[in-house]
């Protein structure tokens, strides 16, 4: 054995050594990183965006809650006040009235307010509405898309694993600040909206 | 020969395993792929009895270009807006000119001069054959959104959707007058416009006919802007107009029946003059399922109904059936 040689138990020593200081570090680099992403995870929050949205009905049925978290929101600078609106009437309506038979929303979950000749305003009631989105369908269809949905942030209890999501045919479920939580339709009418440009929805 | 009798069974048994997940996998996608309880369902309304389709569809050629906007005749030519070019073809969907714009297309015409009228977003400017600038008006205000002209010798009617009227004006862009203003005393019930669709044509007499897309109808002026006549029915069945606001485009054939184009549940109709429903030319099943857009729509010299399809980005040319005179 010559005198430049450790002995095999001084290298044995100082492979455990080294081999504990990595396992330490990995083990607090890991903790650290697994609160980093808890930590920004609670800001995170689920909303979906209306633009994607394909009105599959999914946001009714899927949901932990019940009623849904996700509920129809109304963006009152898009909408045009219609007397024969898609959003709240049945296709082809016996009459443009609040009877039962004519409304489309399976809860009545729209009101329907007379402002002026002949304009009417549509308001939605939340504790009524159960996120199915067959308002939305008929507002995007055959008017503006001012009628939308939104995950509301005072129902919603932000699963990590959101039932609606994992099923959402669109993908239009993604994680949000929890500090601008919503994506309200409106924009689009500042900025116009030509003939043959303008956007389903 | 026990154990190769088992061996079998769990083959069968894993095949059939992966069959049923496999089958499962592509008939739902992994769940998304569902039934919707509360699925908004209009397909009655886009079938279309046969016998009341008395158009049929002759050629469709494609519109090799962004954003198309809108369509008009001029002699055997076809010309297109987009956003940005100006683009002619002929009957055979050959491309025969392109140039850019100096504005914003949205709309467009073509006068008895051939001289070519295009609406942008605020203002009108005219244009020669070559696509050389001719005029460009002066803007009509930020809110205004220019949606249709038509022009009638040294009148020009612009259709402002913007601000809910439509500007008579000579040629220069001077404003003559203003048309559909709420006026109890003329009859006038003012102009409903929930989105940007709002379109005018001229008859062969010279008077205007605008649509009033809010309240379902056409209506037809008198020079001093008084309302001469109207005509509509909102419904989903075939001969009414429905959604928010149709007909959404229109053009008048050579007796003045008028053809219209819905959006919503695209369709194109052909109504008499007096705006009795005489038939269809392009039924909801010829658009794409999902279309939404109406397709702007211009008559040529046979009468056929040139029709721009946003959705496809295609001209689709349409003659009338051999026993299509209802």
């Amino acid at each position: 054995m010559s005198d430049k040689e450790e002995p095999k138990s001084l290298e044995r020593r100082r492979f455990i050594r080294s081999g504990m200081q990595a396992a330490l570090a990995v083990s607090l680099g890991g903790l650290a990183g697994f609160s980093l992403l808890k930590s920004s995870s609670k800001n995170l929050v689920w909303q979906l965006d209306p633009f994607k949205c394909v009105q599959c009905g999914r946001c009714a049925t899927e949901c932990v809650m019940t009623p849904s978290a996700v509920k129809c929101v109304h963006a009152y600078d898009l909408c045009g006040y219609c007397d024969l609106c898609g959003g709240y009437l049945k296709p082809d309506p016996n009459a443009r009235s609040t009877a039962a038979e004519n409304q489309l929303c399976p809860t009545a979950a729209i009101k329907r307010k007379y402002i002026e000749d002949p304009y009417f305003e549509y308001v939605i009631d939340e504790k009524l509405c159960i996120g199915c989105a067959k308002c939305v369908a008929g507002c995007t269809s055959f008017g503006n898309g001012s009628l939308h949905l939104q995950v509301r942030h005072d129902r919603c209890r932000n699963c990590n694993d959101c039932a609606i999501a994992r099923l959402c045919p669109a993908d239009a479920f993604q994680r949000v600040p929890a500090n601008t939580p919503y994506m309200i339709k409106g924009g689009f009418t500042k900025s116009g909206g030509g003939k043959g440009k303008e956007k389903k929805g | 020969m026990n154990r190769k009798l088992v061996n079998i069974v769990l083959i069968v048994l894993a095949l059939a395993i992966v069959v049923i997940i496999g089958k499962d996998f592509i008939g739902n996608k992994a769940g998304k792929n569902t039934e919707n309880p509360y699925e908004y369902n209009v397909d009655e309304f886009r079938k279309v009895d046969s016998t009341a389709i008395l158009y049929h569809e002759t050629i469709s050629f494609a519109v090799n270009a962004d954003e198309p906007k809108g369509i008009a005749i001029s002699g055997q030519q076809i010309i297109v807006v987009t956003e940005k070019l100006l683009l002619k073809y002929d009957y055979t969907g050959k491309e025969l000119f392109r140039k850019e714009l100096p504005d914003t297309a949205d709309c467009v015409t073509v006068d008895s001069n051939n001289e070519i009228w295009v609406g942008t977003r605020h203002s009108v400017v005219s244009l020669d054959q070559g696509g050389t600038l001719l005029k460009r008006w002066n803007s009509f205000g930020d809110r205004s959104v220019i949606t249709s002209l038509a022009v009638s010798g040294e009148n020009v009617y612009v259709a402002d959707a913007g601000n809910r009227i439509v500007y008579h004006c000579n040629t220069t862009g001077q404003i003559l007058s203003k048309i559909g203003e709420k006026n109890e005393q003329k009859g006038v019930p003012g102009y409903i416009i929930p989105s940007p669709y709002f379109d005018l044509a001229i008859d062969d007499a010279g008077f205007l006919w605008v649509v009033n897309p809010g309240r379902h109808s056409l209506e037809n002026y008198n020079p001093d802007g008084s309302l001469r006549t109207s005509w509509g029915m909102a419904s989903f069945k075939i001969e009414g107009f429905t959604g928010c606001c149709n007909p959404a485009q229109f053009a008048l054939l050579a007796d003045n029946s008028f053809i219209t184009s819905e959006k919503g549940m695209p369709r194109i109709k052909w109504y008499d003059q007096e705006g009795h429903f005489k038939g269809v030319v392009a039924s909801p099943e010829m658009f794409d399922p999902d279309s939404y857009l109406a397709p702007d729509v211009a008559i040529d010299a046979d009468q056929r109904v040139i029709a721009l399809d946003f959705e496809r980005k295609q001209v689709r040319i349409f003659e009338k059936n051999q026993d299509g005179n209802n």
